[in-house]
């Protein structure tokens, strides 16, 4: 294998990388909020790319679908917070685990009777050929993900360090009644972290749609990467999520080059349960032992 | 005479009655399609005894049970359309295997809690799919494995509908009396206390970590007991039967019929696997209705499941102390 060969596969790797770093990002923020693990954050991504299909099929132009699509999906999560979480917050994870895994199987089926059971695609964000790089074809799609990534990873960023909002998002992390103790409107805080997380799966989805096509049942693959991106950076820990995301699409990429494609999304699978099992606060994560 | 019809006789006489009435079915038709729905039926309740134990009782998540019916079906199915090995020895392997897997499985998940154990279950079921597909030679990859014979022992064969309906019943009730024992016994009071409070089991001297992986490997061999029972029943197996969806249908059947019951979650059962093929007990639905019901089946279980979750979270088996007047003991849900 020459180094143009290599370069594909590394970018192709930061491609799949990026799409789960966002994903990745979207289980950080709900897990550090409130301690559950959103098994509907895959939909979320699928929501993203099928709902914009659905704005450029209504006539839309794209960026609008684009963004409409956005705002849809993460007010559908601030919604299924709402209605379906919200009165059994004081529950112990296995009931919200189930809660969040029942939403998860009525979005995908309301999406199928919705958009139909194909595979949709969505046109690209800027056409043309792809550009060559040290011998690597690049995609331009590709460069709107790793941009879009960027801008939303540095906007999360500043949303955590400087602003009110961020710093009552820390709060709760730390502990909801220390926080509520301080005046701080937790509830809200949960809600409004559901919806980011739903917009930036909804990101994920609308920016790779146009390489992969899109179907109602892309959710359950993207969020299980998501997930083993997140778990293996090192839950509740953005920098953490998008180094995890960013690895993860090494990994699978370079095990496709020098292995083989048959396994490519057992691999994935393969480093999650490694993870969980050898290591479960992921690479960046302290070593945290339960206290009897 | 109405003294004598008290809960506790009737919870007893009950499972009786429901048995006659399972066994007199093949005297009273010989509908094709009503034996293999209630088959059907027959099958999910066996790996539904197992979940509940595992779930319901012991409080231990798996999102990966479609899996072991998996690898039940295809140890099974190769076993006996490849390998001509016969039939009793397949089941055996195929129940062995997936025992053997539920614990390779639980040994490194014993750490894991809540959300990480369903997860890892879940990475697992993905695994096994990934396999199932790709292990060309033993499993036929995405055409799945085709003439797989039916249940035999010796010279006799069970080859009529009625026949393996009743063979599948048959080691369903087995299967039922074996767990309501186990629940009935130390064991189950164990793993109730694990459902409360691990450190409490602890405490009050429960090795909680082997009861945790024999709970897991039990369970995982009756997955895999229905699923060779599948395999000889219907004759082709294929990889999609398998899948997560299958794994999440099942934990929904526990939910809805109420954690810390078997009787609820095995009548959730009956009612979801029976609901894409109400036209088989219900002559008169049409097929309109029918095609409706199983284009909607994915979000009728999801809501229901929520829904029980949110407003009776006790599920059938508390509905069903409710109407018997008999107070809850003990079973509070899913916590």
């Amino acid at each position: 294998m020459n180094s143009a060969e290599l370069l594909q596969f590394v970018a192709s790797g930061l491609q799949n990388g990026a799409v789960y770093a966002l994903v990745a990002l979207g289980f950080t923020l709900v897990y550090a909020s409130t301690g559950i693990i959103n098994f509907a954050q895959g939909e979320f991504f699928m929501l993203g790319g099928m709902l914009a299909v659905a704005g450029v099929r209504a006539g839309l132009p794209l960026p609008f679908a684009a963004l409409a699509s956005v705002v849809l999906t993460a007010s559908i999560g601030l919604l299924f917070e709402r209605v379906a979480l919200r009165p059994r917050r004081d529950s112990g994870p296995t009931v919200l685990i189930i809660i969040t895994i029942g939403g998860s199987m009525v979005m995908k089926s309301l999406a199928r009777h919705a958009f139909g059971p194909n595979e949709l695609s969505l046109p690209p964000f800027s056409p043309g050929v792809p550009i060559v790089f040290a011998g690597a074809s690049i995609d331009r799609q590709v460069l709107w993900i790793w941009g879009l990534t960027i801008v939303a990873v540095v906007a999360l960023t500043f949303l955590y360090s400087k602003t009110k909002l961020g710093r009552a998002m820390r709060a709760c992390s730390l502990s909801h009644d220390a926080a509520r103790l301080m005046g701080i409107d937790t509830a809200r805080v949960v809600m409004i972290s559901f919806g980011l997380a739903a917009a930036l799966g909804a990101l994920g989805g609308v920016a790779v749609a146009p390489l992969t096509q899109t179907a109602f049942d892309v959710g359950s693959r993207a969020g299980l990467k998501g997930f083993a991106a997140a778990i293996l950076g090192g839950l509740g820990n953005p920098i953490a999520a998008v180094v995890g995301g960013l690895v993860l699409g090494l990994l699978e990429s370079l095990s496709v080059a020098f292995i083989s494609s048959t396994y490519k999304d057992a691999i994935s699978l393969v480093v999650l349960l490694a993870v969980l099992f050898l290591r479960p606060q992921g690479l960046l994560g302290k070593s945290r032992r339960e206290k009897v | 005479m109405a003294r004598f019809l008290t809960p506790r006789i009737l919870g007893r006489a009950l499972p009786v009655v429901a048995c006659g009435v399972l066994f007199l079915v093949p005297m009273l038709t010989d509908d094709r399609y009503l034996f293999k729905v209630l088959t059907f039926v027959g099958l999910n309740v066996i790996v539904i005894a197992g979940l509940a134990l595992l779930f319901g009782f012991a409080g231990q998540i798996s999102l990966g049970h479609a899996a072991f019916v998996g690898i039940g079906a295809y140890t099974c199915g190769y076993l006996t359309a490849a390998r001509g090995v016969p039939w009793i020895v397949a089941v055996i392997a195929g129940t062995v295997l997936a025992g053997v897997g539920g614990f390779l499985l639980a040994i490194p998940s014993l750490r894991l809690k809540g959300h990480y154990l369903a997860m890892a279950t879940l990475g697992f079921n993905e695994i096994m799919s990934v396999l199932f597909v790709e292990l060309r030679p033993v499993t036929g990859g995405n055409d799945g494995l085709r003439g797989i014979p039916f249940a035999s022992i010796g010279a006799w064969k069970i080859d009529t509908p009625a026949g393996n309906y009743l063979l599948v019943w048959g080691v369903a009730v087995v299967v039922l009396l074996l767990t309501a024992n186990i629940i009935r016994t130390r064991p189950g009071r164990a793993m109730r206390a694990l459902h409360g409070s691990e450190l409490g089991a602890l405490a009050s001297g429960v090795d909680t970590g082997r009861l945790k992986t024999e709970v897991f490997a039990l369970s995982a061999g009756i997955a895999g007991l229905a699923g060779a029972l599948y395999a000889s029943s219907v004759g082709f197996i294929s990889p999609s039967t398998f899948s997560l969806e299958f794994s999440v249908l099942l934990i929904a059947m526990v939910v809805i019929g109420g954690a810390g019951s078997l009787a609820g979650p095995v009548a959730a059962c009956a009612l979801l696997t029976l609901l894409p093929y109400a036209d088989a007990l219900i002559p008169g639905l049409s097929k309109e209705l029918i095609a409706l019901i199983q284009d909607w089946e994915a979000d009728i279980s999801g809501f229901v499941m929520i829904l029980v979750l949110l407003f009776a979270p006790g599920g059938l088996a508390a509905l069903g102390r409710r109407l018997g007047g008999t107070s809850a003991r003990g079973a509070g849900g899913v916590q």
